[in-house]
């Protein structure tokens, strides 16, 4: 099947095509230099064409995610569809169904998502969730902050098996990479404690959160993992936070990163950019986090940004969860996974006059806009933490319009003005950046830039077309037309086949799930996992036969090959 | 002014999904056009003309516009759902749902209704003549708000579950009411003239007052002494203290 795209306005940072009109020739699924005479054709007319965008965090299908739908049977009688000929019935705004995880983001131009946290043990729940989210190519991080494998490895100070244990813990899992949620105070929760610093010590194991980190870092790269360590900071959630945020993204100073990315990957800078010491004195500190973000090169964050309504905070890390729901007497879904993690789910509406979450909502946006390199922050919500994804145009509106944010202060409580510097940004960010915050740089990230966050040959045919024509438009004043353009493309292609035209699903294509299969030296693993099966024999309540996920579980795999070579990291 | 008069073709036995019974819908529409309007039996789709015939006096806006229902209508649910404004009165029995979500008009009913009626309601007035269901006034699975405004009267008795999750409005009950009233209830006002059970259990804020006589109090009232109200002296608890409520429950 051949396919041409004519006549795009093509934002394609990769390749350094900024708007310039640019033809796109696609084959079996990828990007070609050129197609026959026969192809079929979409003339874009000057409308605005990037690659398919990318989300690096979210959270899409899982134990949690699922906890969050039993919890909130409110939020699925929101924005309910019935069945078509091609789509099936689909609802929900914080907590959708699975169905509308796929239609929603194909909407948007989104063709790749991956969820931010899956627990081993709870692998299989979050694979059978992914096997129905139609359209999206996915993924899923695993957690290993809190395991006590991970734990004793460190302690230990083998790294050898600790690399062993992350390889198999992917294989376990079908993950895609290293998800690190609070280190130690999964562990602490199971004892109603919290660690609240990177040096505290996790009774029972005798490790720092900051010996868990820089451990998995080291493991990380000894893998040639595509993706860095991608952390959830400690003290998330408490006023103060920045500073912890700070020396945890100093950790990454001391490793070298084994591929061409960031060796630490710091998510959603709204819940941990904080200053202030309590409630009263609670202010942004964002800007502390972009100076550094300019001064460093090899950590990554991502915005998680606050959208205004209703949200459902969902997170491994529990004791935030807790400390939540007491705060804003709401339900609360707590959850304990044996020897690996906590979680959380705590419902919550985001106010415009209530001052934490006017300040919230500015440093999202800060960081984006004091931070120079758009590589370096990725647009997210954390969904649907945050806010859900069907926001990211609210988003992308935003970080492109002063006007619109100026206009979105006036309607905020006052704190905005005194303690965000968002008042006094005039920063408007371009097609270009929007692209790499969405497409290249979240790719990059995900050590995915071979295939997919760009449009040059080779790169998967996920293309998306947007009712804008880049050169007739001015995003500073015109953005209430950029945000519903990006709502609802006028064509999103994935895998070389129309799966939205004008904003309507046409077909429902089944996307693959990126897992990562990472070799070690078979006698690591054999070492490696006598303690595993010690552990399952003495504290694990199911088998190890039962704990692995099966194949059928993938049913359509993308599995890329990493593994460990003999090179000593720091 | 408008007058829209609605009567059952014939015995509906499967239950059907109604919510275009509105003055909101109804207001400057033809009979043909409400005739044509979509309604579901069941899974099956079908037509109001199907179900009723309809008659039309006059054209006006939804503030000016009245329905009258005559005949049984105990299979037919969510009538006036969402309703801002006019007046639909009822001869007869209604299914689940009445003036769900409603901010204005009023409904009256000289019969039945069934579960749900005046769900998470925001203002205006529903009068039951006969008895109501579970679950009056109260959110539906998962709200943590259910009546938020608005007045719902019930001329006979009600089931469990008054006004859960009621965050404000007022709700009247001539007759006896199902256990747990009020429960979770965060605002708003409740009068049970009869007897009840196990009121204001989890209550945060709002007002419970029980003139009969309550078979079962939930042990999580603080004892408040008396009050006098309207001439009445009651017993006055507040609570619930597990939630660290400001609830005030009075019982005569």
């Amino acid at each position: 099947m051949e396919l041409l795209i004519k006549n795009g306005a093509v934002y394609d940072p990769v390749n350094g095509i900024a708007g310039d009109r640019a033809d796109i020739s696609i084959k079996d699924g990828k990007i070609v230099e050129k197609v026959s005479s026969g192809a079929s054709v979409i003339d874009a007319g000057g409308r605005l064409v990037m690659a398919g965008g990318v989300d690096a965090h979210s959270h899409i299908a899982g134990a949690k995610v699922n906890l969050g739908r039993l919890m909130r049977p409110e939020d699925s009688r929101i924005g309910l569809k019935s069945r078509t000929k091609i789509t099936r019935v689909y609802s929900g705004y914080t907590v959708p169904n699975v169905f509308a995880m796929g239609y929603r983001y194909a909407q948007m131009g989104y063709t790749t998502v991956f969820e931010a946290a899956q627990a081993i043990m709870k692998a299989r729940h979050t694979h059978e969730e992914l096997e129905e989210i139609p359209i999206i190519d996915k993924g899923a991080l695993t957690l290993f902050g809190s395991n006590w494998p991970t734990m004793d490895y460190v302690r230990e100070k083998n790294l050898d098996k600790l690399a062993a244990y992350v390889a198999w813990g992917l294989l376990a899992s079908r993950g895609f990479g290293v998800k690190v949620v609070n280190p130690g105070g999964g562990e602490m929760w199971g004892f109603g404690k919290n660690v609240t610093s990177l040096d505290d010590v996790v009774p029972n194991f005798d490790v720092t959160p900051a010996q868990i980190i820089v451990s998995l870092m080291k493991a990380n790269e000894m893998l040639r993992l595509p993706h860095s360590v991608h952390l959830h900071c400690n003290n998330l959630g408490k006023p103060g936070n920045y500073k912890t945020t700070l020396a945890s993204m100093e950790l990454a100073k001391q490793i070298k990163p084994a591929k061409d990315r960031q060796v630490l990957h710091v998510t959603h800078l709204t819940f941990n950019a904080w200053g202030g010491t309590n409630w009263g004195d609670f202010e942004s500190k964002a800007d502390e986090i972009a100076n550094y973000l300019n001064n460093s090169d090899n950590v990554t964050t991502d915005m998680g940004q606050l959208i205004f309504g209703s949200a459902t905070t969902m997170t491994a890390d529990g004791p935030v969860q807790y400390a939540n729901a007491k705060l804003l007497h709401a339900k609360w879904g707590n959850g304990d996974v044996e020897l690996e993690d906590a979680s959380g789910v705590v419902p919550i509406f985001y106010a415009k006059q209530i001052s934490i979450h006017a300040i919230m909502w500015a440093i999202g946006l800060e960081l984006a806009l004091l931070t120079k390199d758009p590589y370096k922050v990725l647009l997210t919500t954390d969904h649907p933490n945050g806010g859900p994804f069907v926001n990211y145009p609210e988003v992308i509106a935003l970080l492109m319009s002063n006007k619109k944010r100026q206009e979105e202060i006036k309607t905020l409580h006052e704190a905005v003005h005194k303690r965000t510097k968002i008042p006094g940004i005039e920063r408007e960010l371009d097609f270009n950046d929007i692209a790499i915050m969405t497409r290249a740089g979240p790719a990059k990230v995900l050590g995915l830039l071979d295939t997919k966050g760009h449009l040059g040959v080779g790169a998967d045919a996920d293309v998306a077309i947007y009712d804008i024509k880049p050169d007739q438009i001015d995003p500073s004043v015109e953005y209430a037309k950029i945000k519903s353009a990006f709502q609802s493309a006028a064509y999103t292609i994935k895998g070389g086949e129309v799966v939205v035209k004008d904003g309507q699903i046409t077909a429902t294509p089944m996307g693959r799930t990126f897992w990562v299969d990472a070799t070690v030296p078979e006698e690591q693993t054999e070492i490696m996992m006598k303690d595993i099966r010690m552990k399952f024999k003495n504290y694990y309540s199911i088998n190890l036969a039962n704990y692995m996920v099966q194949d059928a579980y993938v049913t359509h795999p993308k599995v890329v090959k990493a593994g460990a070579i003999p090179v000593k990291v720091s | 002014m408008q007058t829209v008069t609605i009567k059952p073709r014939k015995e509906i036995r499967i239950s059907v999904e109604a919510e275009n019974i509105s003055p909101d819908k109804f207001a400057g529409k033809t009979e043909k056009e409400i005739l044509s309007m979509e309604a579901w039996m069941g899974n099956q789709k079908t037509t109001l003309g199907e179900l009723f015939s309809v008659k039309v006096d006059g054209s006006g806006a939804a503030a000016d516009t009245k329905i009258v229902m005559d005949g049984d209508f105990s299979r037919i649910k969510r009538i006036g759902e969402g309703m801002t404004a006019g007046l639909i009165m009822i001869k007869g029995n209604v299914d689940m749902h009445l003036g769900a979500k409603m901010s204005g008009g009023k409904i009256s009913v000289t019969g039945n209704v069934d579960s749900w009626a005046g769900r998470e309601m925001k203002g205006g007035e529903l009068i039951i003549e006969g008895n109501a269901g579970y679950y009056l006034g109260a959110g539906y699975r998962g709200e943590t708000c259910g009546m938020r405004g608005g007045k719902i009267t019930v001329l006979g008795s009600a089931l469990d579950f008054v006004g859960e999750h009621m965050c404000g409005g007022e709700i009247i009950v001539k007759g006896n009411t199902g256990i747990l009233p009020g429960l979770s209830n965060n605002g708003g006002k409740i009068v049970i003239e009869g007897n009840t059970s196990r009121p204001g259990s989890e209550m945060a804020k709002g007002t419970i007052i029980v003139n009969g006589t309550v078979d079962e109090m939930m042990p999580v009232f603080k004892v408040e002494g008396t009050e006098t109200i309207d001439g009445v002296t009651y017993r006055k608890y507040t609570g619930d203290v597990i939630v660290n409520g400001k609830g005030v429950l009075y019982v005569k």
